[in-house]
């Protein structure tokens, strides 16, 4: 088979990549300016073990990052200031950037919370005329002036998805960078290959196995190394093209699983305790699957213990279920062959196998679609009068307890996650 | 370092000021009055929508240069309600380069 060999792509730039800086932080500080110039990091919980979501700039400079423990954090910088989530705040400002985006073109992406990618490709004749740095900074000014004065983003615009990220992480916070053909080998001679998205330890030390040690011995590495030697896969096609400049991350994911974990907020909790938080996390995932439009055929579970030891069942099921009940039946099938012999940290389900839903089928049996009824009107209520009104007798001491976080990532459940905050 | 007071009280709204803020002009509070406190707003946060079931509450982040409040504006009952204030106790500014 002929080996591939593609030229660095020479069309137009006309994909803009669009990221808030270190967005959480950066909202928390637009909406209290009195914490403008200090160094905050965000949290889920307010807790000594808990995780920096996100640092603002000030915090940065400490050499606070992203993953790092709240305690930790707080030995670097003393003066620290720590926020727990505000998910409907962020929607908020989520909702202002799509609106913003779309005011320019339709073909609008949003790869999570706080980035998205504009495609120009087809507005540029009649709708957007204009150069893209120009509409660029107006981006910049709209989202200022729409959101507020300390909100900033890093543009970055290129031929493809890839080069529009990269773009927009050369000069941060508040950059405006391009990339094209002409260039491209100057931009990758002053990164590092860590640099690359996709291109974390575990990739860098495979292209170092391939003799590959920046990121432009990266780009003029032949298909066929990359292909047969260093990713074994066609990943690696994927790479040689991606890094030239041809489009191949332009695809629709498909969702596949529904799940939910929570880590257990003490050691030594009764049986009854964690049953309620289980409880209380199949509850949420059948909110997610109604929401979505699915029924799940299969559940898994799994349970983490003290020992740093792990366990996992999975199963799948003859018929489709999508009501609360049946998925914490389902659960708790599993849930109940677990070895009992260390404390449990960390519980988590999901719901697999997932189909269109079938809830408009009315069924032969009665007590089906009692059922079915019941989940009907109890969403009503919860609709009408928040998440939760209406609850197992089992979750409701873990209604409290478990709080819904904000997910990296994906923005599938960002409406619903908003309505239950 | 922060000190925040949760208060979740009604407070009263005395005096607004509007401007364009996005689409459309918006309303803000500018003068709270609150156990015989008067306070005046200097600078709006963020103001945002949360929706608890149905009803919609306009959530409000101030600062009177002092401290940082958060009023909540009921769009049934048509309340104010103040949800917490927080004085700041930090310490000089990081310089950010």
């Amino acid at each position: 088979m002929a080996s591939l060999s593609l030229p660095l792509s020479a069309a137009e730039p006309e994909i803009m990549h669009i990221d808030l800086n270190s967005c959480f932080a950066t909202v928390e500080q637009q909406a209290r300016p009195l914490l403008r110039g200090w160094p905050v990091a965000i949290t889920n919980r307010l807790s000594k073990n808990a995780t920096v979501i996100a640092a603002s700039y000030e915090a940065k400079t400490y050499g606070i990052k992203v993953g790092m423990r709240l305690s930790d954090a707080r030995l670097l910088a003393p003066g620290l200031v720590a926020a727990e989530t505000d998910p409907p705040k962020y929607n908020h400002v989520y909702q202002q950037l799509v609106r913003i985006m779309k005011s320019y073109s339709p073909a609008t992406t949003m790869k999570s919370i706080d980035e998205g990618i504009i495609d120009f490709g087809d507005t540029r004749e009649f709708v957007n005329p204009r150069p893209l740095v120009e509409i660029g900074h107006e981006i910049k000014q709209r989202l200022r002036d729409d959101v507020g004065p300390w909100m900033s983003c890093n543009i970055g615009i290129a031929p493809n998805r890839f080069l529009a990220k990269t773009a927009a992480s050369l000069h941060k916070p508040d950059g405006l960078d391009v990339i094209d053909h002409k260039n491209l080998r100057q931009v990758f001679d002053s990164l590092k290959l860590t640099d690359l998205t996709g291109i974390a330890e575990r990739n860098q030390a495979r292209l170092n196995t391939g003799g590959i040690f920046t990121p432009l011995q990266f780009l003029d590495a032949p298909a066929q190394l990359l292909r047969h030697q260093v990713f074994k896969s066609v990943c690696g096609e994927d790479w040689y093209k991606r890094l030239r400049g041809w489009e191949v991350d332009n695809y629709e994911t498909t969702t596949r699983m529904v799940g939910r974990q929570y880590v257990l907020e003490q050691r030594s909790l009764t049986e009854d305790m964690i049953r309620s938080r289980l409880s209380y996390l199949c509850e949420t995932i059948g909110l997610k699957l109604r929401y979505k439009g699915f029924c799940a055929r299969g559940v898994s579970v799994y349970v983490r213990y003290e020992t740093g030891d792990y366990w996992y069942e999975r199963q799948a099921f003859k018929t489709s279920f999508f009501t609360n009940t049946d998925i914490y039946r389902n659960t708790l099938l599993l849930f109940n062959r677990r070895p009992r012999d260390a404390y449990e940290t960390e519980i988590g389900v999901s719901c697999y196998l997932l189909e269109p839903s079938t809830r408009s089928q009315v069924s032969l049996l009665e007590e089906v679609n009692r059922e079915l009824w019941l989940t009907e009107v109890v969403d009503t209520i919860n609709e009408r009068f928040g998440d939760f009104t209406v609850t197992f007798a089992a979750s409701a001491p873990s209604k409290s307890i478990v709080k819904q976080k904000i997910p990296f990532g994906s923005t599938k459940y960002f409406e619903l996650l908003c309505q239950q905050s | 370092m922060e000190n925040t007071v949760k208060i979740n009280k009604n407070v009263s709204i005395v005096a607004y000021y509007f401007k364009n803020a996005g689409r459309r002009l918006k309303g803000f509070p500018k003068l709270m009055e609150y156990e015989g406190r008067r306070v005046i707003f200097t600078e709006t946060g963020l103001r945002h929508l949360v929706r608890k079931g149905q009803k919609l509450v306009h959530v409000f982040d101030m600062t009177d240069g002092s401290a940082d409040y958060r009023l909540e504006f009921d769009t049934e009952s048509l309340d104010w309600r103040l949800i917490y204030m927080a004085d700041m106790n930090y310490g000089e500014p990081v310089a950010t380069t």
